[in-house]
């Protein structure tokens, strides 16, 4: 049933036309009674890690509901898969934040209503309590945050000292020709680099700061010894040397490396520069898709990714770990956990970033750096 | 000629290509029709806006680097193509001749290798090619000094690895062909006074120009498409169409750009196998002429 204003009004899309079938065809044969129940089914689009069954099983136990994964591997990707009509599909989404906000002025969100999840607010730290402006579009909230970390220099101290860092600058030090390794993942390793020319790429670009861009991704992509799409070969050159710093990562490369022990290796955000900040805090958030089966049921899965004991399963994955806005999951994690998180440093990062969000020229200074790595070589 | 056009008078012959139209048109004419349909398209606000317009293949024939990429994509096939195809011939010789008493175990080995899924392959030539890898640790150990074959993340690991990925096709189709030559036509060669060499060039080779022939369209084909050995082993800096398309549909979520550029490799890669297809006839009529 599609939601309206005071009269439901049926307006079926496949799902609902296929249960509707399925429960017609049960009726008839005298199997379900003849009323329709709260949803049976629902479908969450997220990252690797929100699929754990440790997270999906109490829920679907609690709620009598089976939920179905699909995963996504990038974040425009989803969301371009929900725009183009998969939305009918989904109930809730779990993604990078900015396609989350995205959501609403695409017209495929249901906002939520901030006073419904005051108690899960109570529980963030006071940075993500509402009104939090980042997955907010008209004074309207998307989504809620689920995950975080921060975008800087990856270092090895093994090889480098963690001070020469401070900086992006050795980005174009001839010294480190052909030790960078810049990450393909869209607009990640592009910000920083608009950061270090002195630009701030959050906001709306005129014609010579996009040509600043240019120029900054042209002098990086001489010193660039790989630009790498996959994690691991990304980590792996981090861990032998090979890579001096992985441009358009942080805590989400180093981390999985810190839990397994190679503690050397940090993520660490560059001093500010003439005022600007130079690092970058990241974050992940769930929404609901607009017109959910059970409208109900999709607020209680997003109650379970933001709740403290899930957080700290969110938090600690196979593939990669990270922070949590929940200030009452902090309790939960044990020192260890806490040091591989880098928590000691997280304000610090906070403090010398800005947050990633919706980038007004984010189309051009794609097409810039597709343009900048065709004729770099 | 006269036969072929009888042939195709006849309903049963005609009925009997049903099934292939059918799957054909589904499956190949319409998504095709799809594509070029969606690069008259926009987009606004990562959506697809039904706009009919030519913004996007103007934006297409403007951007040099487009033109750019898709010139290393087509030098990159045709020269992978080529070494696949040279290398080919010997090892298919090799394989039913010379090492005839080897050839099922040999062809067992190489399917293996085929059927490997390419993602483990290709990073395992990661592996095998890194400053600290299998090979620099060899030479080292045996007094090169360190890291002295500095290949990967460059397009010659690039070409190293497309070439072995797509090796089989050629020796495969090359085998194939070499094994329906009927071997008394080599031996009256040699009776009648040929070299070994000779008797290769003059009667095997040409014999076997259908698998050979077909194995470089294959490889030709594919070439154009690859898209692990350049992001993995050439360490993306010198990205092929494959990426550029990707990247067009998936970070920018620009999917008429991506639509028009899958267009122009389409049409590339069919300009040079039509341009080929010409040469072969030509020559092929040259010959039966002569």
């Amino acid at each position: 049933m599609k939601k309206t204003k005071g009269i439901p009004m049926f307006s079926p899309n496949r799902r609902t036309f296929l249960q509707g079938m399925g429960a017609a065809g049960l009726a008839g044969a005298g199997l379900v009674p003849g009323r329709a129940e709260a949803a049976t089914s629902m479908k969450f689009m997220c990252w690797e890690g929100y699929d754990s069954p440790a997270i999906i099983k109490p829920f679907e136990k609690a709620n009598d509901v089976s939920v179905s994964i699909d995963l996504i591997t990038d974040s425009p990707g989803g969301f371009a898969k929900l725009a183009a009509g998969a939305w009918r599909d989904f109930d809730v989404v779990a993604t990078d934040s900015p396609w989350v906000q995205r959501m609403g002025p695409a017209g495929i969100a249901e906002f939520l209503d901030d006073g419904e999840f005051a108690d899960v607010y109570e529980d963030f730290y006071p940075q993500f309590r509402a009104p939090f402006a980042p997955l907010e579009f008209e004074g309207k909230t998307t989504g809620l945050p689920t995950r975080w970390g921060w975008v800087g220099p990856t270092v090895n101290t093994k090889f480098d000292k963690l001070e020469t860092w401070r900086s992006y600058a050795p980005c174009f030090d001839p010294a480190y020709r052909d030790k960078i390794c810049v990450l393909d993942w869209g607009d990640w390793p592009i910000m920083p680099m608009a950061l270090y020319a002195g630009i701030d790429p959050y906001k709306e670009l005129d014609d010579k700061e996009l040509n600043e861009i240019r120029l900054v991704l042209r002098a990086l992509f001489k010193n660039t010894r790989a630009v790498v799409g996959d994690l691991s070969v990304a980590q792996k050159g981090l861990m032998d040397g090979s890579f001096r710093t992985l441009i358009g990562g942080g805590t989400y490369c180093t981390s999985a490396l810190r839990k397994d022990g190679q503690k050397d290796i940090m993520s660490i955000v560059p001093e500010p520069k003439d005022g600007l900040n130079q690092g970058i805090i990241w974050m992940e958030a769930g929404g609901v898709v607009k017109d959910p089966v059970d409208g109900a049921k999709a607020n209680a899965l997003l109650r379970t990714l933001t709740s403290p004991e899930v957080a700290v399963e969110l938090a600690w994955t196979e593939a990669t770990c990270n922070l949590v806005p929940s200030q009452k999951a902090e309790a939960l994690f044990t020192d260890e956990q806490k040091d591989v998180l880098q928590m000691d440093y997280m304000w610090e990062a906070w403090d010398k970033s800005h947050f990633h969000n919706v980038a007004p020229n984010m189309d051009q200074m794609l097409e810039i750096w597709s343009q900048e790595l065709a004729a770099a070589n | 000629m006269a036969e072929m056009q009888k042939s195709w008078r006849d309903g049963a012959l005609r009925l009997s290509t049903l099934p292939l139209l059918v799957l054909m048109g589904l499956f190949f004419v319409i998504p095709l029709i799809m594509t070029a349909l969606l690069s008259f398209q926009g987009t606004q606000y990562y959506r697809l806006v039904w706009t009919w317009d030519l913004n996007v293949w103007t934006d297409v024939f403007s951007q040099i680097h487009y033109w750019k990429i898709m010139w290393r994509t087509l030098t990159m096939a045709l020269v992978c193509t080529l070494l696949c195809t040279v290398l080919a011939i010997p090892i298919a010789y090799g394989m039913l001749h010379r090492l005839s008493r080897w050839s099922d175990q040999i062809t067992l080995l190489m399917v293996f290798a085929f059927l490997t899924d390419a993602v483990l392959k290709t990073f395992g030539w990661v592996l095998f090619l890194d400053r600290s890898g299998v090979l620099n640790g060899t030479l080292e150990s045996i007094g090169f000094p360190p890291a002295a074959v500095n290949v990967l993340f460059s397009p010659n690991a690039t070409m190293i690895g497309m070439v072995y990925n797509l090796l089989p096709y050629t020796i495969f189709t090359t085998a194939l062909s070499m094994a329906r030559i009927d071997r008394d036509l080599v031996l009256a060669a040699r009776d009648a006074g040929a070299t070994r060499l000779r008797a290769f060039v003059e009667v095997t080779l040409p014999l076997a120009k259908p698998g050979i022939w077909a194995g470089a369209v294959l490889v030709f084909v594919l070439s154009l498409g690859v898209f692990l050995e350049p992001k993995v082993m050439g360490g993306g800096t010198s990205p092929l169409a494959a990426e550029l398309i990707r990247q067009s549909f998936e970070t920018r979520v620009n999917w008429p750009l991506g639509a028009a550029l899958t267009l122009v490799l389409i049409v590339i890669g069919a300009a040079v196998l039509a341009v080929a297809g010409a040469l072969a006839f030509w020559q092929a009529r040259r010959g039966s002429n002569d």
